[in-house]
């Protein structure tokens, strides 16, 4: 086990520990083993990236907000307008930043039930087991918090004084301890009303949200330094109560800029007093959130199972055999309820949602809304098309998939038809939806007569999941292999899979303008389909594996 | 010589890679009997039942299961066999009424069929409110029974458990043994692994005993008694596995637990 620089600074503190009666080498104990075990945990921020055994990924994160703080914060600090918006912007996205990396990586520190089970039969008071875990998740934020405020402090500092800086200290010390508290209630509401089943489920799209938002947040900050132009005069409303980011705006308003008026008075002391109060209810309902945390692993609001016609509808309408219609159903319920694959591939549908829209403003910004509207440019679609080969490759893994030993233990008369039903899971569920939605925008935009394109874009991205099966996949079973093997020298074969989306946004290019190449094409691309399918998936060899 | 039996296996030789884990074994079972199938750990227990369902291959020998060599591609088999593999591996982000169902569906049941079927039999357990809810929150004992559920789904005629009372309470156990018994009343065939000597011993028609991937001991209880000395099946297994150590190792064990630090 490593002996954390963290650990050292805390040694510091070791006479306040044990003046609150908290056995301190216990508890440091108990820290050490913690972050030994989270640096070979994988924060959500990551996702997506190559595992390294033995590397704490999570201090290879903090470069990464280091890298967030000079993009997101940064650039407000040069805005000409009052201290008031710069600042509320600014902790706006710390806010946000802390919030969803709290529920995305630090739940696993909150909610951790093997602590009851591990720790509280040994001879460990409770104040220090509390304590402990405080002190776990204080570490974390500071690492966090740090790294992201660092370079935003001293160029605040460099441009307007240590006194700023002092304020922004504070500041971010009270958005801190908010953000922990906060989410610590909200975790206790849905325990008190939900099960533990559907808590997990709220993390999961958290998890997927922040995923989402780290992808687009690129694309924003490229506009965001445009912003430090504008120029907003700031003007009380009373719901500004509300918001939490203006509380800390406030303090510099009054300190710097001496504006001593009654509502930002009003914020100032929100900022202080609400997170005083809310530490306080949270040190005295901690008993109650220890108590709920039993109900974590139950799943006890559920009696009734649901239909689902349209699945059911789909099933019947693609596959003929029973078997293969129901192997269709097993598959469209992994990908729906396997969170670890929803975390893996609702990004990117997500991502393929959005992506066609931001090329459409880029052009937007080139042009003119009417010339891009004119130009009725369909290919930015194409990139939608970009995701199908990662969720096509995600169908090999599963977190359970050991219990693909049911596989080879029924009867099952042609294997092939596992993955051949679960790509057509994965086109219905998450290809199709997205998909809709995208010619649904584009046709409104544009026209209607766009749905030629958007029929054929989409009958490529059918054939693209099959090519994809073959390049990355290939093997019988679906869902069978550890997560953990996740990106394997397998973006050599992503990229092949992207190089021929291109090529087939090319022909569809030069055809264009041809008239009726689009009507022989889309014969063509369904013709393939059809007998590409039959090749892939159809029933040859299904008698004597060797 | 069974007139008819349900499986038999000639000269079954495997191995992984070097090492050598079932060597030579040739066994005979008839339609009705539970058979208790033990031995030491690795000592190729699992693998034996694995090569018999298909799950790993590369064997030598002949295996044959309900008259016919499964060697022949021949995957209409499995339909027949019921599994309770030995750790409880479910897909558990799914209800257990969906996994149920499915497991239903992929050895030849309708829908309706199995979803009822798997309702009715977790009634029987008890677990009805837990239908709908997902395996991953469910306990050992309860996802046990899910399992056992789900290899008598299909009204198998062969049975193989590895392991099925782990993780159930005292009457459950009690359930699943009248069961058993019941099952092989009717004519199906158990075979059942287990070190829980005492169930074996009382469950078992016939004990097979395995060490070093050979069949070392064959026969009802009363006749391994009779060939080894009198006593238990726990003692007649240490007898044969050439096991006497445990008075040593256990003295040992507490001379280190007594050494060192004294709680003052």
């Amino acid at each position: 086990m490593n002996d954390f620089k963290s650990l050292k600074v805390l040694d510091v503190f070791r006479g306040v520990f044990e003046k609150f009666d908290i056995d301190y080498p216990i508890m440091r104990q108990i820290i050490q083993l913690k972050l030994t075990m989270d640096s070979r945990r994988m924060p959500a921020i990551f996702n997506g990236y190559k595992q390294k055994k033995e590397s704490n990924q999570f201090l290879k994160s903090l470069w990464l907000y280091l890298f967030y703080g000079l993009l997101l914060l940064t650039p407000f600090l040069f805005l000409k307008s009052q201290y008031m918006f710069a600042t509320s912007m600014m902790f706006t996205m710390l806010m946000f930043i802390t919030v969803t990396t709290m529920v995305s990586d630090f739940s696993a520190v909150l909610l951790d039930v093997r602590d009851k089970n591990i720790l509280q039969p040994k001879p460990v008071s409770n104040r220090t087991l509390s304590a402990a875990k405080l002190m776990h998740i204080v570490i974390y934020l500071v690492l966090l918090n740090g790294a992201f405020v660092v370079i935003p402090f001293a160029v605040g500092v460099y441009r307007y004084g240590l006194f700023y800086g002092l304020i922004f200290l504070v500041s971010v010390l009270f958005v801190g301890s908010l953000v922990v508290v906060v989410t610590a209630f909200v975790y206790l509401f849905i325990l008190r009303f939900f099960s533990g089943e559907k808590l997990k489920d709220i993390i999961n799209y958290v998890q997927i949200f922040l995923a989402i938002a780290v992808m687009l947040s690129y694309q924003v900050m490229a506009h965001s330094f445009e912003l430090s132009q504008v120029n907003i005069q700031y003007t009380f409303h009373w719901w500004h109560i509300l918001l939490p980011p203006l509380w800390y705006g406030a303090p510099f308003e009054v300190l710097l800029n001496h504006n001593y008026s009654a509502s930002l008075f009003v914020l100032m002391a929100c900022g202080i007093v609400i997170p005083v109060l809310a530490l306080r209810l949270y040190i005295k309902l901690m008993p109650a959130f220890e108590r709920s945390l039993s109900k974590l692993l139950s799943d006890s609001v559920r009696t009734k199972g649901k239909s689902r016609p349209f699945e059911e509808w789909c099933a019947k309408i693609l596959c003929r055999d029973p078997q293969e219609r129901t192997f269709y159903r097993f598959a469209a319920l992994m990908m729906r309820q396997e969170r670890e694959f929803k975390l893996k591939a609702y990004p990117q549908v997500g991502f393929a949602l959005v992506f066609p829209f931001v090329m459409f403003f880029n052009e937007v910004r080139m042009y003119s809304f009417k010339e891009t509207i004119a130009n009725e440019n369909v290919f930015p679609v194409y990139f939608s098309a970009l995701m199908i080969p990662t969720v096509v490759h995600l169908l090999r893994f599963s977190g359970k998939y050991k219990g693909s030993w049911i596989y080879r233990a029924a009867p099952i008369n042609n294997d092939k038809m596992l993955y051949s039903s679960a790509l057509k899971a994965a086109i219905m569920q998450l290809f199709f939806p997205a998909f809709i939605v995208i010619s649904m925008a584009f046709a409104l935009l544009f026209s209607w007569e766009v749905i030629p394109d958007i029929i054929i874009i989409f009958l490529v991205g059918i054939l693209i999941t099959l090519i994809s099966y073959v390049i990355l996949n290939g093997e019988t079973y679906p869902f069978s292999t550890s997560h953990e093997l996740t990106q394997d020298n397998n973006t050599m074969k992503l990229f092949m899979a992207m190089f021929v989306i291109g090529g087939f946004a090319l022909v569809h290019f030069f055809i264009a303008n041809i008239p009726y190449a689009r009507g022989i094409y889309t014969l063509l691309l369904i013709a393939a389909i059809v007998i590409g399918w039959h090749v892939v998936f159809g029933k040859k060899k299904n008698h004597g594996r060797p | 010589m069974i007139d008819q039996p349900i499986l038999r296996l000639q000269n079954v030789e495997m191995s992984f890679g070097t090492k050598q884990v079932l060597n030579g074994i040739n066994l005979e079972v008839g339609k009705g009997q539970i058979i208790g199938y033990i031995g030491p750990n690795g000592a190729g227990k699992s693998t034996t039942v694995k090569l018999m369902l298909g799950l790993i291959e590369g064997y030598t020998g002949k295996i044959e299961i309900f008259g016919k060599d499964i060697a022949d591609g021949d995957y209409t088999y499995k339909g027949r066999i019921g599994y309770v593999p030995e750790t409880a591996e479910l897909y558990d982000h799914l209800t257990a009424s969906e996994y149920l169902t499915f497991t239903g569906e992929m050895y030849g049941l309708g829908r309706k069929e199995a979803e009822n079927k798997a309702y009715q039999l977790m009634f029987q357990f008890g677990l009805e409110q837990a239908f709908h809810q997902r395996l991953s929150s469910f306990s050992k004992g309860m996802r046990q029974k899910v399992l056992i559920i789900s290899s008598v789904l299909h009204n198998p005629d062969l049975l193989f458990y590895d392991e099925p009372l782990s993780g159930l309470d005292a009457n459950s156990v009690l359930v699943v043994k009248e069961i058993l018994a019941k099952l092989a009343k009717e004519g199906k065939t158990v075979f059942y692994s287990s070190h829980i000597m005492e169930v074996v011993e009382k469950i078992s028609d016939r004990i097979i005993l395995l060490v070093d991937g050979k069949v070392v001991a064959d026969g009802s209880f009363e006749e391994l008694q009779e060939q080894g000395k009198e006593g238990t099946l726990e003692e007649i297994f240490n007898q044969m596995t050439g096991f006497n150590e445990q008075g040593e190792i256990a003295e040992r064990f507490v001379e280190i637990v007594r050494e060192g630090r004294v709680h003052e």
